[in-house]
């Protein structure tokens, strides 16, 4: 059990519950500035966001990204990050950053990762020795980064996993593996420690863990395991489920998720915080993020296609040059991409820009009453009207909490 | 349009300028031009471009944005900004302020497979898609609806062989058609209102081995030509006076900074210098500076000379919280240090390259500062020795690997591989020629790799 009397270095203002959604807009004060909720945070899996300058990042608004511990423990590595004095001061980024606990990549990028009680067991990805992370390593690699925010390490199965016993008791075992966590902080007045709820998508397994998990009081709670290719309207059902079930103040942060519809959705289903690597991932390939779909500018079709990547956006790639932007067209993406890597940074600020400006976009219309309707706008934008395109699961979860994105 | 503010009473020697264009910041020179690939210098975006990068220069070649030409009209070719600008400023989205040069090729540019790859009416370029043929004629008319603010002319050079005197009499006649051509087309158009100004192009020999071209250029030309472009150094030796006053651009692929102290004690103006990008590449801080520091020796001891660049891939600066040269006000140098720079390095971090390349444009900006402020204080030939006797005649090898290679850029030869103009080759008549030329068109090259996708980590 609780180990230290709980401790926390944010402070979470709740500004307004939606009447219809169990969406919320809040401000969640970090100790690297305030951020509002709900938010997607980019990721900067190395200390750097994928081609973007610091500056570029700070550019499209954000005040919250990632940084991975499993790769920032290989490089630099803890004894650096140390001698440096952090990831903050490595990558010279003043705003908040936000670790995993490591053992997800692990897991998911080393075949040979086994779990056992005391911890993540593989092999080194240097020399082939035998490692193991356990949640003390976890935390004081954290620690050593000094993110704001840090993750608890959890035992990660995927979702889709048929194995129920071993869903079990990777749940009770995260429990444990928090309170051990919770033990090794050393930094619990300067970093926010967040527990991870497991369980499958076991509603039962879930709650359960939930209940466990608020008991430990720590500043702010995660949802994990999902984001694994698990049905949506399953995933949809776990985090219904567990927000039910948490304090109205404290920050909810779903991990790993995701695409633009996944993450409004599931602000209705009462989340706060999400990331994913796909926009600037896909950036990469050629692919643009916009209100309407995704669309490969390296297509032939935008060879001679003049217009900003997004008509109306207002990042810095789109904005005309009359109002202080670059002017960039489809065209010259299109010319680029896969030739240049500046191409890619240019897709990089505009779909990280997309997804911050949808979630202040779905923010103020949380603030001023009008999220379902802003909902309603957002699917129709997406499919141009056409109802019969809508994702089931994306009209089902969010009927159960009000809206019907089928009403005329 | 540009202006001599100082030279030497020789011929020949180091001289102070200003390059002002229309509507963009006066460039004072000795300077050198940012080198861009597809509209961009390299790892650059537009915006730190603006911000960040304190390039005052672009050279753009066209053979970057025509790889369907002729059978499908460039883009760009169809592109008209609203208010008139200029469609290849506003299609790449370089700054107002930014002088922009156009030319046909890169520098340095990928060698035709051809042994003789230009005829009297086109040259080859090598496009995204493999070589291409352009013809002088849509050469002249692509410049003229891009509108530059340069435009050097079509020039017969040919990259990476030796010239015989029939060859050379050869590219003569073409220069001389293709210049009068361009004036001809530039003539009929009628307009002088944002017209871009035009340089020619000057053949690998002396002036001597050139000259009806020269007398082309000094007698008929005259006023409609504004400057000269430099592909190495031959004909600045016996340059007719009555050129002295047109400024001086280099596409010489110095390979050092000496080698630029070198080609200003002739008299060049501006430069192109590709060994920056491949610096950049090659995770090298480069480190230089004119004057050159100050060493004082114990007495008669002997000083190892200073390498003109740091391998930012040495574990040495794993924990360096040092900007990459001291005192140094770039954006890379003021806001990240040494240990970051190391770090992306190694984890292939496409932002290692971007704060390298900010850093070795500023080093090169503050070289040509320096250069400048010593012509204006008549110290250049003395600099310039102390120079040579501080620093290594050569940038450092390069030891760690540089970013993943576009496959665009594959074929290109960085500078300090392969020099031109060192095989001896032996003139090819009219008829091997156009031989070479159609077996060129059957054996076409392609470079234009697929999944040039740029990052390194796997996808979590
Ligand atoms: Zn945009
Ligand atoms: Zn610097």
């Amino acid at each position: 059990m609780v180990l230290r009397p709980p401790a926390s270095a944010l402070k979470f203002d709740l500004v307004t519950k939606c009447a219809t959604t169990k969406a919320r807009a809040a401000t969640l004060h970090l100790p690297h500035g305030p951020v509002q909720l709900p938010m997607f945070m980019p990721v900067a899996t190395q200390a750097s966001l994928k081609g973007l300058t610091p500056k570029q990042l700070e550019d499209t608004s954000c005040r919250l990204c990632l940084n991975n511990t499993y790769h920032l423990g290989l490089k630099p590595g803890q004894q650096t990050l140390d001698a440096i004095g952090g990831a903050h001061k490595l990558q010279s980024w003043p705003h908040n950053i936000l670790t995993d606990s490591g053992g997800f990549q692990m897991v998911s990028l080393l075949k040979l990762a086994q779990v056992t009680e005391e911890g993540v067991r593989f092999l080194s990805p240097h020399d082939g020795t035998p490692m193991l992370l356990t949640p003390e390593h976890s935390i004081s690699l954290q620690n050593s980064i000094g993110s704001d925010i840090i993750m608890q390490l959890d035992d990660v199965i995927a979702t889709t996993s048929p194995d129920h016993a071993r869903i079990k008791e990777a749940m009770h075992r995260s429990i444990r593996w928090l309170d051990r966590c919770i033990a090794a902080h050393r930094n619990p007045s300067t970093q926010n420690l967040f527990c991870i709820i497991q369980g499958g998508l076991d509603l039962d397994l879930r709650a359960e863990c939930t209940q466990q998990m608020v008991a430990r009081d720590t500043p702010g709670i995660a949802i994990g395991g999902l984001s694994g290719g698990e049905a949506k309207d399953l995933y949809c059902k776990v985090v219904h489920t567990c927000t039910s079930l948490l304090p109205d103040l404290k920050p909810r942060y779903v991990m790993g998720v995701g695409y633009p519809e996944d993450i409004l959705v599931s602000v209705a289903l009462g989340a706060d915080m999400f990331d994913c690597v796909w926009p600037t991932r896909t950036a990469r390939f050629g692919n643009a993020i916009t209100g309407t779909g995704t669309f490969n500018l390296r297509h032939a079709a935008y060879a001679n296609d003049f217009r900003p990547v997004e008509e109306g956006c207002n990042c810095t790639c789109c904005r005309p040059e009359s109002e202080g932007g670059l002017g960039i067209t489809r065209a010259y993406i299109h010319h680029v991409a896969a030739k240049e890597t500046a191409g890619a940074h240019l897709l990089s600020m505009h779909n990280v820009h997309h997804l911050l400006d949808l979630m202040r976009g779905a923010r103020e219309a949380i603030v001023e009453q009008r999220y379902p309707a802003f909902l309603v706008d957002y699917f129709h934008g997406m499919y141009a009207g056409d109802k019969e395109r809508y994702p089931g699961w994306a009209v089902d979860a969010l009927r159960g909490v009000g809206v019907d994105l089928l009403a005329d | 349009m540009f202006n001599i503010i100082k030279s030497t009473p020789q011929s020949l020697g180091p001289r102070l300028g200003r390059l002002c264009l229309p509507g963009r910041k006066a460039i004072e020179t000795p300077h050198y031009l940012g080198v861009t690939s597809r509209g961009v210098v390299p790892h650059i975006t537009q915006d730190t471009f603006r911000r960040d990068a304190g390039i005052n220069g672009v050279y753009v070649p066209l053979e970057d944005f025509i790889e369907r030409a002729p059978q499908k009209i460039p883009p760009i070719y169809e592109f008209s900004p609203p208010d008139g600008s200029s469609p290849l400023r506003r299609f790449i989205a370089l700054p107002e302020e930014t002088v922009l040069v156009l030319g046909a090729r890169r520098t340095p540019p990928v060698l035709a497979p051809a042994a003789n790859p230009n005829t009297n009416t086109s040259i080859s370029v090598c496009t995204a898609v493999g070589f291409r043929t352009l013809k002088a004629e849509d050469y002249a008319k692509a410049a003229e609806h891009l509108q530059p603010d340069i435009v050097v002319g079509l020039g017969d050079i040919p990259y990476g062989r030796a010239l015989g005197s029939k060859r050379i009499e050869k590219a003569t006649d073409r220069q001389i058609q293709w210049m009068q051509d361009h004036v001809a087309l530039r003539n009929s158009n009628g307009k002088t209102k944002g017209r871009s100004k035009l340089f020619a192009p000057l053949s690998l020999v002396s002036c001597a081995n050139q000259r009806f071209y020269m007398d082309c250029l000094t007698e008929q030309l005259g006023e409609l030509v504004s400057g000269l472009a430099f592909y190495n150094l031959a004909p600045l030796e016996d340059l007719p006076a009555a050129l002295h006053s047109l400024s001086r651009l280099a596409f010489t692929e110095p390979s050092t900074p000496h080698d630029i102290l070198q080609q200003i004690s002739m008299g060049i103006d501006v430069f192109t210098i590709p060994f920056i990008s491949a610096a950049t590449d090659a995770g090298i801080a480069l480190d230089f500076t004119l004057p050159a520091p100050q060493i004082t020796p114990p007495d008669h001891e002997h000083v190892a000379p200073r390498t003109l660049g740091i391998d930012m891939w040495l574990a040495a600066h794993a924990i360096d919280l040092s900007p990459l040269t001291k005192g140094c006000k770039c954006y890379a140098c003021t806001k990240h240090h040494r240990a970051y720079i190391q770090h992306l390095l190694l984890a292939k971090e496409m932002l290692g390259w971007i704060l390298l390349q900010i850093h070795n444009h500023h080093v090169l900006d503050l070289f040509f500062a320096g250069i400048r402020q010593s012509i204006a204080l008549d110290v250049f030939d003395s600099e310039r020795r102390r120079f040579e006797e501080v620093y290594n005649a050569h940038l450092p090898e390069k030891t760690g690997q540089g970013p993943r290679v576009r496959g665009y850029q594959f074929k290109s030869e960085g500078p300090g591989e392969a020099k031109k103009n060192k095989a001896a080759f032996t003139m090819l008549d009219d008829g091997k020629e156009k031989i070479a030329e159609a077996r060129q068109e059957d054996v076409e090259v392609v470079v234009d790799g697929k999944g040039g996708e740029g990052g390194g980590s796997p996808a979590a």
